[in-house]
């Protein structure tokens, strides 16, 4: 097998110290220049999971129990007063470098709504389609080979734009929003999948569609083979405080309702800080199995 | 399918500055186990008919009786055939060009084909071995391999000629050659034999033919694998000092290496049956620091597109003297038996232009090396040819009345080794 012929993605992006030539995860020693290969990281709590505490906002991303690297990814910003442009993405376990395209798109994503948050002029839906394009091209950029047949690299996406009590949110694929205050649990997405289309569509009742794995599949992602179709938005302005909540399947999978989840939340301490939020969440997936990556982001909301 | 397992000998240290790097790798082959398909085999045996293997006459006769005893030993349906050469090559049965499966009646018809061959020509090797890879080429996909005897000396063929066939032929079929009394040339069979995958061997008195035939064709019905390459992976900026089989024959495969990619080639070892062969690779890799570790050279046994066993070569750069400067045991080994095998085919070269001081210091320092390494095999060859004083220190004098048969035998078998500790061949 040449050089070439390597799977940058299984390689966790990783390269060789004395050549710089891609790795593969199981490798002791460099493919082209011979050298060992510095000992992996060994998985251990601190190693898997990532956490960005902003107060009124906070992130945790979880490896979860089962996957060997955590494809999942996120961007928080906190602006001026109050202003949260959040981005929750979710590599593509099927396709290459799953886990390097989610960090560029929600880079990509992230600093592109961190610009649009601050800046009173700009649409807050407009700025999610320009996002998700930047996603796009961030993701078209991802370098990778394959060796065996895989798609191309890609990910799911969900983001949102908060200023002043103002909520947009935007997404591509089954990462999921959330909103959730003292009298509602709602799911403000819908997932770009075969089990929503079929239930949009009135061909599948939810129940059918919970049973079935495949379709879980996703119908749109961000990826350069993803289908071409504008980005869809939903905004809302909340009427009392509450909190915005963005995840991926790996939590929603252990509690596929809004309900469930919001029980989840209202089992905490009364005014439970976001971080506590989403500890507890990523947490709970775990308990339940962490089949997973697990990311959730909460921001508070108090119009 | 055959299961391959490997061994990798090597002290891996290197000091400070030291780049090369050596290894035993020893493979070995389960043969299956009896219990797999072989592989398709085709057989040729090739019998010298010029003008001297009628004198004496009794060795045409021992020719086709080993040639005989060859053909019972091929399986049921593996295809044969048997040539007769002289300065030219006849395809003496089966006569239509191609090779037949073998059965009671082929075998048979063979037999019968052979009382016919009389002694009368010259020697053309090259045609030979032209006209069996072409009976061969009949026969695509089939584990070729030929028995070639011969007597005398490629006569009627240049030696230009000779290696453009064997450039020619290599990697069609594997050839054992045996010469039989000694009139014949063993620099000429060992080139044959070492481009074509095969052994070389003496064969003095015309009776002993029918039993190494048995042996041969036996070995050959007993390879369960098809063509097995090593393959050696080596960094970047890595060269390939030697590839050898070191055990049991020494055979250099250096010159043999197909590119695979810039960093990877292969070198053929032909057909395997229930046996085991040691390799020596040395590798001269690009310094490192005190501390780093490299793989120096990967060697994996491929089967077609398929690895069947590797090991691995490393280096790890030391200041630590006490590390770096031990030789590995069987390193030395070996480097001991290829020197051995060097030192008695210059000393014999030696002797034969008179070179006496460079003969008895050669042949000295091979008495020394056969002893030290417990070659009794080739000690015993040895003492046919020199008078041994002191074996310790290689103290010897050439023997003035020396028979050519013994100083051939020792030529031919001079790059037979023995593993550490294993005593007589």
């Amino acid at each position: 097998m040449s050089t070439e012929d390597v799977d940058v993605s299984t390689g966790d992006g990783l390269s060789c110290s004395s050549c710089g030539a891609p790795l593969h995860a199981e490798d002791r020693f460099c493919e082209r220049c011979g050298a060992r290969i510095d000992k992996p990281p060994t998985p251990d709590a601190a190693a898997t999971r990532i956490e960005l505490d902003l107060a009124i906002a906070a992130a945790v991303s979880d490896q979860g129990l089962v996957h060997h690297r955590n494809e999942d990814s996120f961007h928080l910003e906190v602006t001026g007063d109050r202003n949260v442009a959040v981005v929750v993405c979710d590599g593509i376990s099927s396709a290459s470098a799953g886990n390097v395209a989610a960090r560029n798109a929600a880079t990509a994503a992230g600093t592109v709504l961190g610009k649009a948050v601050a800046d009173p002029a700009k649409d807050p839906s407009e700025a999610i389609a320009d996002a998700i394009q930047a996603a796009v091209d961030a993701v078209i950029q991802v370098e990778w080979t394959t060796r065996v047949k895989r798609v191309d690299p890609s990910c799911t996406l969900v983001s949102a734009v908060c200023r002043g009590g103002d909520i947009t949110v935007g997404w591509v694929g089954d990462s999921r929003a959330y909103w959730f205050d003292r009298v509602e649990a709602r799911q403000l997405t819908v997932d770009d999948s075969f089990a929503e289309e079929g239930i949009a569509k009135g061909l599948l009742t939810p129940e059918q569609a919970a049973k079935s794995p495949f379709l879980h599949s996703i119908t749109h992602w961000v990826g350069p083979d993803a289908p071409e179709r504008p980005p869809r938005t939903v905004s809302l302005r909340p009427e009392r405080p509450g909190r915005l909540v963005l995840c991926t399947d790996g939590l929603w999978n252990y509690a596929p309702s809004a309900g469930e989840l919001g029980r989840l939340i209202d089992a905490l301490p009364h005014g439970a800080a976001p971080a506590a939020v989403a500890r507890a969440l990523a947490d709970t997936a775990n308990e339940r199995g962490g089949h997973d990556n697990i990311t959730v982001a909460v921001v508070n909301i108090d119009p | 399918m055959s299961t391959f397992t490997t061994e990798c000998y090597q002290n891996e240290y290197l000091p400070l500055g030291g780049s090369e790097v050596n290894a035993i790798v020893t493979v070995t082959s389960d043969g299956a186990a009896g219990e797999t398909i072989q592989p398709e085999a085709a057989e040729i045996v090739i019998v010298d008919t010029s003008g001297s293997m009628g004198a004496p006459r009794r060795k045409l006769e021992a020719a086709r009786e080993a040639t005989s005893v060859a053909i019972d030993c091929i399986r049921d349906g593996a295809a044969f055939g048997v040539i007769a050469g002289t300065e030219v090559a006849r395809a003496v049965y089966p006569t239509d060009g191609t090779l037949v499966p073998a059965s009671a009646r082929t075998r048979a018809e063979a037999k019968k084909a052979l009382r016919r061959l009389t002694a009368q020509g010259g020697t053309a090797i090259g045609s030979w071995l032209t006209l069996a890879g072409t009976l061969f080429a009949t026969m695509p996909g089939r584990s070729c391999h030929a028995i070639l005897l011969t007597d005398g000396e490629n006569q009627h063929e240049s030696d230009e000629h000779l290696d453009g066939v064997l450039a020619e032929l290599e990697g069609q079929f594997q050839c054992d050659c045996r010469g039989v009394g000694t009139d014949w040339r063993v620099s000429e069979l060992r080139r044959i034999s070492s481009a074509l995958l095969g052994s070389v061997d003496i064969i003095a008195k015309p009776e002993d033919m029918a039993e190494d035939f048995r042996a041969l064709m036996q070995t050959a019905m007993g390879k369960a694998t098809g063509d097995v390459a090593l393959r050696l992976w080596t960094p970047q900026g890595a060269s390939v000092a030697f590839v050898r089989q070191v055990a049991p024959v020494i055979v250099d495969l250096t010159g043999r290496a197909v590119q695979v990619n810039p960093q990877t080639a292969d070198y053929p070892t032909a057909t395997w049956g229930s046996e085991s062969r040691d390799y020596h690779v040395c590798i001269n890799v690009p310094p490192g620091a005190v501390g780093d570790e490299m793989l120096a050279g990967r060697v994996s046994l491929v089967e077609g597109d398929e690895t069947r066993a590797q090991a691995l070569v490393k280096a790890m750069w030391t200041d630590d003297q006490q590390l770096s400067t031990r030789i590995n045991r069987e390193v030395a080994h070996y480097t001991g038996q290829a020197e051995l095998a060097e030192c008695i085919q210059e000393g014999l070269e030696a002797r034969k232009e008179g070179d006496l001081a460079t003969a008895t210091f050669k042949l000295g320092r091979a008495v020394k090396l056969a002893s030290e390494s417990g070659n009794d095999g080739t000690m015993k060859l040895l003492q046919a040819v020199v008078d041994v004083d002191d074996a310790a220190t290689g103290t010897i004098r050439l023997r003035q009345d020396v028979a050519t048969v013994d100083e051939m035998s020792l030529d031919t078998r001079s790059t037979i080794t023995v593993r550490i500790g294993s005593g007589a061949t």
